[in-house]
């Protein structure tokens, strides 16, 4: 798993903030929305973090500055140990090819009046990688890349499905041959089965180009799938952040328990310890003091509503954003472990002693 | 991993939806609108080889001759052929039309465009075209033939101007709509210029809207380009323009009630098509109206 120490960083976001001023009614209404509080992480090549957590935990909004759609309030962004703040325009433009973007919705990020053809070879045009003679076999080149044909380059985009709208959107991404591609919710518009084509096409692109994904999902599985580090943030701030296998195996923030517990698990009859959060998200607009996670933490004492907690190292490579992390780790936790329903429990077990009987041996766990 | 069954999911051929002209011919009125404004057109292009009458030659003897004989519409107070005058008047019409509503969406639509795009300048432009919207067009029309004086050219510019702020209010709010679209910012990511991201992006999607309403424009710049005329801010005499055609024979409205007649029926029927035109062009570039 690629480390992400400063020398073979991509990317690194530091103390990046975001805040919106919001209208009232009132002019004098103005109120501030902290949509991305204090995020710092970093990104090596050819690794992909996961950004996941709720809706309107800002985790797009993160994205949408990384790419330059959205400017920071405050806070460094560096690529490749440049701070992209301090470039002059047209040497942050030159950079900000390396770091592309695949919207969520393939209908409607797509120019409809523009043909597969003429979207794709736009960006490598934009960026002078290819001229007017070469960007035909460029086209062709990068079809191929994501499983389309080379036909499909005279037609428009509204004569495609979503899964191959998406192909496209990726393929114009690819067109400016970035380092890191974010990818903003990329697969949740489309249908399951076509999800797996997406996501696997995703990696086997990184595993071709060394890409570097952010990857901004709710959809745990497929982040389960595709990462090799994972972020989870709420309400704008990173809670906990660490390597893939650690914190599926044992999320230590009580947000991050709580966020796999509520991921459905494709066990019949599974029954787990679900640590159920009571309450809404509070709004950005006025976040609780202290730990912002304290109103619905089953966990919190008086110091969480006093102190922001601060992101802190464990041993296993994982930073977590809580007072009392290491003291709840200590603690017999009731282990998430997956278990059957005793009634399925019981059929599968009879099962595999008749499967015994009659001397055939299929696996089931 | 592979792309989806080649061809599969796309369809082989192309969707038959039908094309705007198939469309067009159901509607019935709006085709005889077409037909006719096609004939007007055509009559108007080639007016020296309908009639062999020359329209500036005055003959004082025929004056005000009532319509039949040589003179398939009489002749008017010059004793020119009314006929060929409205045909060349026609010509002239159109191209007042024509050239106005050019200039309109010009200078309409591209602060259309501006102020969609950047929201900072949205709020002065407007307000500017809302303040010329609060004129009346023909008095806009009138005070600007007054100040650029008479001719062809400064009537044409004042036939742009005034048509100007209702295109310009059409094209910002379909420009804003198209503004919303994920597309616009896909086109920011890759890095294009706003040059290209107004042109490619932006008006190529509001194009058709804005073209539908220059054709409703078009009958209402014609109209105002008559009005001027029969008020006498337009062209003067004697080109031969249908709103001046009209005005002289109001003079004689009463011995020779034909001239104003067949000049302000032309004019009639010349809106008339192209607002049914542009009515059916929009129902049909609508999605949601469609039947």
């Amino acid at each position: 798993m690629p480390a992400a120490d400063a020398a073979t960083t991509l990317l690194t976001v530091d103390g990046l903030s975001k805040q919106f001023s919001v209208a009232g009614t009132w002019p004098w209404q103005r109120r501030r929305l902290s949509a991305v509080n204090d995020i710092s992480f970093s990104i090596a090549p050819g690794e992909t973090l996961s950004l996941v957590g709720e809706s309107g935990c800002g985790k797009s909004t993160a994205g949408r500055m990384l790419v330059g759609l959205t400017a920071p309030s405050s806070g460094r962004i560096l690529f490749e140990g440049r701070d992209i703040a301090t470039l002059s325009s047209r040497e942050r433009r030159a950079l900000h090819r390396h770091v592309q973007l695949i919207f969520q919705d393939p209908y409607g990020s797509l120019n409809p009046r523009m043909t597969v053809g003429e979207l794709i070879a736009e960006p490598a045009l934009v960026f002078g990688l290819a001229d007017r003679h070469s960007v035909a076999a460029r086209v062709s080149e990068l079809l191929g890349l994501v499983g389309l044909a080379d036909r499909h380059a005279d037609r428009y985009p509204h004569e495609f499905s979503g899964g191959q709208r998406q192909r496209i959107g990726i393929a114009r991404a690819l067109a400016v041959e970035p380092r890191l591609i974010v990818c903003d919710e990329p697969v949740s518009a489309l249908d399951v089965s076509v999800q797996a084509q997406i996501v696997n096409l995703l990696r086997s692109l990184q595993d071709r180009l060394g890409l570097s994904y952010l990857f901004i999902s709710h959809g745990l599985s497929v982040v389960r799938h595709l990462s090799h580090r994972v972020a989870v943030m709420y309400l704008g701030n990173i809670v906990e952040i660490g390597p893939k296998g650690a914190i599926f195996a044992r999320p230590a923030h009580p947000y991050t328990q709580a966020l796999l517990a509520a991921a459905p698990v494709a066990r019949p009859g599974a029954r787990r310890s679900r640590a159920v959060l009571a309450g809404d998200m509070p709004s950005p607009l006025n976040p609780p003091s202290g730990c912002r996670f304290h109103p619905r933490c089953p966990f919190a004492v008086e110091r969480c509503q006093r102190e922001v907690p601060a992101l802190t190292p464990g041993d296993d490579g994982r930073s977590v954003a809580c007072h009392r992390w290491r003291e709840l780790a200590a603690a017999p936790a009731e282990a998430p472990t997956l278990r059957h329903a005793p009634r399925t429990a019981q059929l599968l077990s009879l099962y595999r002693s008749a499967a015994a009987a009659s001397g055939s041996c299929i696996g089931i766990n | 991993m592979s792309a989806q069954g080649p061809a599969s999911t796309v369809t082989a051929a192309r969707p038959s939806r039908p094309g705007m002209f198939q469309r067009l011919r159901s509607d019935k009125v709006a085709l005889a609108a077409l037909i006719l404004l096609l004939v007007i057109v055509a009559a108007a292009v080639f007016a020296p080889l309908l009639t062999p009458f020359d329209p500036y030659h005055t003959n004082l003897r025929l004056r005000l001759r009532p319509p039949g004989g040589a003179h398939l519409l009489g002749t008017d107070s010059q004793g020119r052929d009314l006929l060929t005058r409205l045909l060349y008047g026609t010509r002239t019409t159109l191209v007042l039309g024509f050239a106005g509503v050019a200039i309109g969406t010009l200078i309409g639509g591209t602060i259309g465009l501006l102020a969609a795009f950047y929201r900072r300048l949205e709020g002065p432009l407007m307000r500017i075209v809302d303040v010329l919207l609060s004129f009346p067009s023909i008095l806009f029309g009138l005070a600007l033939a007054a100040m650029l004086g008479i001719g062809m050219d400064s009537l044409v510019i004042a036939l742009g101007l005034s048509a100007s702020p209702r295109i310009a209010r059409v094209t910002r709010a379909t420009a804003a709509t198209v503004m919303q679209a994920e597309y616009m910012e896909a086109g920011r990511v890759i890095g294009l210029s706003d040059a290209t991201l107004i042109h490619r992006y932006l008006l190529r999607n509001c194009a058709a809207s804005i073209v539908v309403y220059c054709t409703l424009q078009f009958g209402e710049t014609i109209l105002l380009a008559a009005a001027l005329g029969f008020l006498g801010l337009g062209l003067q005499p004697p080109i031969a323009e249908l709103g001046s055609i009209a005005a002289e024979g109001r003079s004689f409205i009463f011995l020779a009630p034909h001239v104003s007649t067949a000049a302000s029926l032309l004019i009639f029927v010349i809106v008339l098509s192209c607002n049914v035109l542009g009515d059916a062009f929009r129902d049909l570039t609508d999605p949601k109206l469609r039947r």
